[in-house]
């Protein structure tokens, strides 16, 4: 009997387009939007070259410093490239600016360094920021070639002036030399699982695993009397209650399971979503979070006597808040509920799945990754036996 | 009279999804709006730093801990490491520095003591790093010939706040023209998914097979009915319209009175018109409300995402926006973004506008077309 | 004859209701017992607390002579359900459906392939097996949900209301069913409003009305009960009223009604009462085109004992 209706109610659900739909096709189609949407985000975060121009007048054409530094910054064969530069007239240049060819130009007049710009944001903040660093520059060497002629001259004896000149130009020579050497000692420790539109994804399968309470609760339905016709044909039978539930259940879990290594399978290869190294625990994690939304569609089932419909509905909203909680709908969502309502995030499902996937992409320690896993599991295990309670009366008071 | 009587109660019964859509749209509209003052005169950004300063806060360290907290947003965040790292990863902070420990002592005596970071990666992180190198090529610069630690200090300071000078051409308020085009865009969304799954819910009440067979054999016309219910639809739309329009000259305010503001107007009355007929097609293609349901989602959804409503389109893959080029939404959310960088409103400005608007027309039209070759192609049952 | 259930004081209330008032009833082996009453009498609500799908208030229900229980699987193995909602799977095909609900009771594959053959044989489905429930029509689906409830050959066979809203072929199909599934061994209880298919189809009629037994016997007993023998309609153009009033007083009538053309005769009891009137037409030399005998129905029982009609 166990297998029979194992095996029938896999058919029922698998016949139901409007199931498959939703817990099959939609992640993936979603999951591609994301895809879509997202796969360019990062890219553009990273510094592109920005577009400026330079009045190229007599003033700056004879400064070398500016002349020497804007041209290594837009050094086409330079990995630090920052600025693709336009050399123009300044009546040219505020021509561009009006077109938005360029995001702002830079003006060299009467020993004054001046930088205009269309409008402030980021790309004009670091136009501003390299003109003030070659400025300080300037005045850096101006200030350390003094202090070494100072010193030098202490050391001469007086009235050797002849080799003023020589001494100067020498102490130049190398001030130059200092000013290009880079003296900074920054080492990077930054982890390299950095992209955080891989919580979008996170979420996706938070979603998918959810949605597996929309089949757990058809199926229960399926076989409860007090829902449906088929349910009272299932109750006058001689199977057990019990086994007729447990096989149900158990299908829907199983026909979950393989919807949710389908969308693993989709995001890993067609969407290159990086879920980490750890196979084993992502599994483990899939199977938990399946475990969680089963057991919000079986409580949904026996718990409330209103329409199918209307469970759809309590089970799409809940998952729905609880993605939306964990960043679905804006990835920042889910750092500020953390940060500041930590609580709210702790009770929810659907991020327990989604933190669990992150603290296995992100963090090397594994003790997060089981703190969800765990909170999970006892989620799950709190609604079945509040199912259990509601489904130990077997008769009912009206049908 | 009785076509639309009827219309008004079968949207009566489903007055709970325009509610909810209604409240997703104001709610994240707000949410997307993230204030700040608008200014014209120059603002630097500001990269979001955390200094984790295992060092004494005295002298040397302490300037470069000045230094950066003048040029950068100082962030809460708890000083354990897996919180720093949280706030990495969600880009509340951008940068992190660790002074390591005895870095004024190892700076002094010249060697050159190594500084962690970890870093976002981003913009904003690379200008940290910039403002970070700056000041430590400077510092070591200097030291290599003042030893004394105060004068080091006085002289650095000196040349770090060089400042060069700036100036703003733009005129326009860009924040509050940004919120409104936010809004505007995100109404893609909204309006799509509310008028599309309204109407097509009502459309299919409507044309359910029976009630049509019905309809058909009634003594009224089939092409006044059929105007009738366009019209109910299209008065359904335009208090839709209505809604959404109050309430941005809530949420953006004064600039919903210029210029720019009549054109966000115009473009978002033109959207809806198109969504109208988009809705009147599906309609009358589908009649099975739970299909309904998951084709809306997806059409929706999927315009939204491909066309720039959510992430803007400035964003997206060149082969995203390419597809999106088939779609009516990829128009209306290019104009928001066209008016947006407008400063003059004039019919030449305007020319790039009105062509996406033209072309938002002409999709509303072959709708219309599809949606009357299926309706006459259906009118006989079986 | 065994009494295969035996039904004893049983009571059941919604709130203040009384659904079902201090019923006692038993059911024979191998007859077709019919509970007969109008809409909300009581006759689906008697039969979910039989299956112990519902809790009653009070009573003892006892099936093969033991106790009926949620857990008495042996006895649920002998019992087929048909129910008065169709409750099959949009999913399955109509073989599918069939063998799924077969399956819940019977475990070797063999026997319920020949069983299940059976029962479509029985119903008439054997061209619609790959069809979906979508795909039938109303009474093909009716058919489909009998197959469903009687596919495991159960000894005892609740049919509640099978025919409601089915075409006529349909519902000669089902009552040929019903009466190929008795001479096969099995006592039927069988609920409906149609006292048509009662009189045709039952050995015994329970008439329940309010949750109450108001009569019980066989059709034969329970028509003595509406105190007429006959009715006699005539079809009469422009009957003189003078011919109304002897009619009234000739032996046996105890009504009579004209509305024009047709005479209504109610006779209380006699044989000949047909015959008679003929002469009497006769001899008056009154031209009637055309006329009718009918014996009492059920209706009349039900009318005669609670003053209303069954139906409506």
């Amino acid at each position: 009997m166990f297998t029979h209706n194992f095996k029938y109610t896999l058919k029922i659900l698998f016949k139901n387009k409007m199931l498959i739909f939703w817990t099959f096709a939609f992640p993936i189609i979603l999951g591609t939007f994301f895809q879509m949407a997202f796969s360019d985000i990062e890219k553009n975060e990273k510094l592109d070259i920005i577009d400026i121009a330079i009045v190229n007048n007599q003033e700056f054409k004879d400064n070398t410093i500016y002349r020497e530094s804007f041209k290594a910054l837009s050094d086409k064969e330079s990995e630090n490239r920052l600025f693709s530069i336009q050399y123009v007239t300044e009546e040219k240049a505020q021509n561009l600016l009006s077109d938005d060819k360029i995001i702002g130009y830079f003006l060299l007049k009467d020993d004054n360094p001046k930088v205009v710009v269309g409008t402030s944001d980021i790309n004009q903040t670091i136009l501003k920021f390299v003109v003030e660093e070659i400025s300080s520059k300037l005045e850096i060497m101006r200030n350390v070639a003094n202090l070494k002629i100072e010193e030098e001259k202490k050391n001469m004896p007086l009235g050797d002036m002849g080799n003023y000149n020589s001494l100067y130009a020498s102490v130049y020579g190398q001030v130059m030399e200092m000013s290009k050497e880079n003296n900074t000692n920054i080492k990077n420790i930054s982890s390299n699982h950095l992209s955080y539109t891989m919580i979008e994804f996170y979420t996706l399968i938070a979603m998918a695993c959810l949605y597996s309470g929309i089949l757990s609760m058809f199926a229960m339905n399926q076989s409860l009397a007090n829902m449906t016709t088929t349910g009272k044909r299932m109750a006058v039978s001689p199977t057990s209650k019990g086994k007729i539930i447990l096989s149900s259940v158990l299908a829907s879990y199983l026909t979950s399971l393989i919807g949710i290594f389908l969308l693993f399978l989709y995001t890993i290869f067609v969407l290159h979503v990086d879920y980490g190294n750890q196979i084993l625990y992502i599994i483990l994690l899939a199977f938990a979070g399946s475990l969680a939304g089963l057991s919000l569609g079986v409580v949904t089932s026996c718990c409330f006597k209103v329409s199918d419909n209307t469970k759809t509905g309590i089970i799409i909203s809940i998952t729905m808040l609880g993605c939306f909680l964990s960043g679905m709908m804006g990835i920042t969502m889910k750092y500020i509920v953390d940060k500041n309502i930590p609580i709210v995030n702790k009770l929810n499902p659907a991020n327990m799945i989604t933190d669990g996937f992150y603290s296995l992409y992100y963090y090397d320690t594994l003790d997060r990754f089981f703190f969800n896993f765990f909170s999970l599991l006892v989620f799950a295990t709190i609604l079945i036996v509040i199912s259990i309670f509601y489904l130990r009366r077997q008769k009912y008071d009206s049908i | 009279m009785i076509v639309f009587k009827t219309f008004l109660k079968v949207l009566n019964k489903n007055k709970f999804i325009v509610i909810l859509y209604s409240a997703i749209l104001i709610f994240f509209g707000a949410f997307n709006m993230q204030t700040s003052d608008s200014s014209q005169s120059f603002v630097s950004s500001k990269p979001d730093v955390l200094i984790v300063n295992q060092d004494e806060d005295k002298g040397i360290t302490h300037n470069l801990i000045q230094y950066m907290e003048k040029h950068s947003k100082k962030i809460k965040v708890e000083k354990e490491e897996e919180a720093i790292n949280d706030a990495l990863f969600y880009r509340d902070i951008n940068y992190v520095i660790y002074i390591p420990k005895n870095y004024r002592e190892d700076f002094l005596s010249g060697k050159n003591p190594q500084m962690n970071i970890k870093s976002t990666g981003d913009y904003q992180a690379s200008l940290a790093e910039m403002l970070l190198e700056r000041y430590l090529n400077v510092a070591s610069t200097y030291q290599k010939v003042i030893s004394e630690e105060e004068k080091l200090i006085e002289k650095m300071n000196e040349t770090l706040s060089k400042k060069v000078d700036i100036e703003v051409t733009s005129k326009l308020d860009m924040n509050n023209l940004q919120r409104a085009s936010y809004y505007y865009s995100f109404a893609n969304y909204s309006i799509l998914a509310g008028c599309v799954y309204i109407i097509c819910l009502v459309l299919a009440s409507f044309l359910e097979e029976n009630v049509k067979k019905r309809t058909v054999i009634s003594s009224m016309k089939e092409k006044e009915f059929n105007r009738k219910l366009l019209l109910s639809n299209g008065l359904f739309a335009f208090v839709l319209w209505l809604l959404y329009a109050v309430v941005s000259f809530f949420l953006v305010g004064d600039i919903m009175f210029t210029a720019h503001g009549i054109c966000y107007l115009i473009n978002s009355f033109l959207f809806c018109f198109c969504a109208l007929t988009l809705a009147f097609l599906i309609g009358n293609l589908i009649h099975n409300k739970n299909a309904i349901n998951g084709i809306v989602n997806v059409v929706a959804l999927g315009s939204s995402f491909l066309c720039g409503a959510f992430v803007p389109a400035e964003f997206l893959p060149d082969f995203v926006l390419k597809i999106a080029h088939l779609l009516p939404s990829y128009y209306y959310i290019n104009s928001n973004e066209l008016i947006q960088k407008i400063e003059v409103i004039s019919l030449d400005t305007m020319q790039p506008v009105i062509l996406n608007m033209i072309i938002l027309l002409l999709f509303s039209i072959l709708f219309s077309i599809l949606a009357n070759f299926f309706s006459n192609r259906k009118r006989k049952v079986g | 004859m065994k009494n295969i259930i035996e039904v004893k004081n049983l009571t059941k209330k919604y709130k203040n209701l009384k659904a079902i008032d201090d019923l006692s009833f038993e059911v024979r082996e191998g007859e077709i017992l019919g509970l007969l009453g109008p809409n909300g009498s009581g006759k689906s609500t008697t039969i979910n607390c039989i299956l112990s799908l519902l809790n009653y208030s009070g009573g003892e229900i006892k099936i093969f002579g033991k106790k009926m229980n949620v857990d008495s699987y042996d006895i649920k193995r002998d019992i087929g359900v048909v129910f008065q909602d169709v409750a099959v799977f949009e999913e399955l095909t109509v073989y599918d459906n069939i063998e799924y609900f077969c399956g819940l009771y019977i475990k070797e594959k063999d026997v319920r392939k020949k069983y299940i053959e059976e029962a479509i044989e029985l119903v008439g489905l054997k061209d619609f097996i790959k069809f979906y429930p979508k795909q039938l029509s109303g009474g093909l689906l009716r058919r489909l949900n009998i197959a469903c409830g009687i596919a495991h050959k159960p000894k005892i066979i609740f049919l509640d209301e099978p025919t409601v809203a089915v075409d006529p072929q349909s519902r000669n199909n089902i009552l040929d069913g019903i009466k190929v599934l008795r001479e096969n061994g099995a006592t039927i209880v069988y609920t409906t409003h149609y006292m048509e298919e009662v009189e045709i189809l039952c050995d015994r009629v329970i008439i329940l009305d309010k949750g109450k037994i108001i009569a019980s016997g066989t059709t034969d007993e329970l028509k003595k009960l509406a105190n007429i023998e006959e009715k006699v309609s005539v079809e009469v153009m422009d009957l003189d009223p003078k011919y109304i009033k002897e009619i009234e007083n000739r032996k046996h009538v105890e009504e009579v009604v004209y509305q024009s053309p047709v005479l209504m005769i109610t006779y209380r009891k006699g044989k000949n009462n047909l015959v008679e009137l003929m002469e009497y037409l006769k001899e008056q030399k009154i031209n009637y085109s055309r006329i009718f005998s009918e014996r009492p129905t059920l209706n009349d029982v039900f009318l005669e004992l609670t003053g209303k009609e069954l139906r409506d």
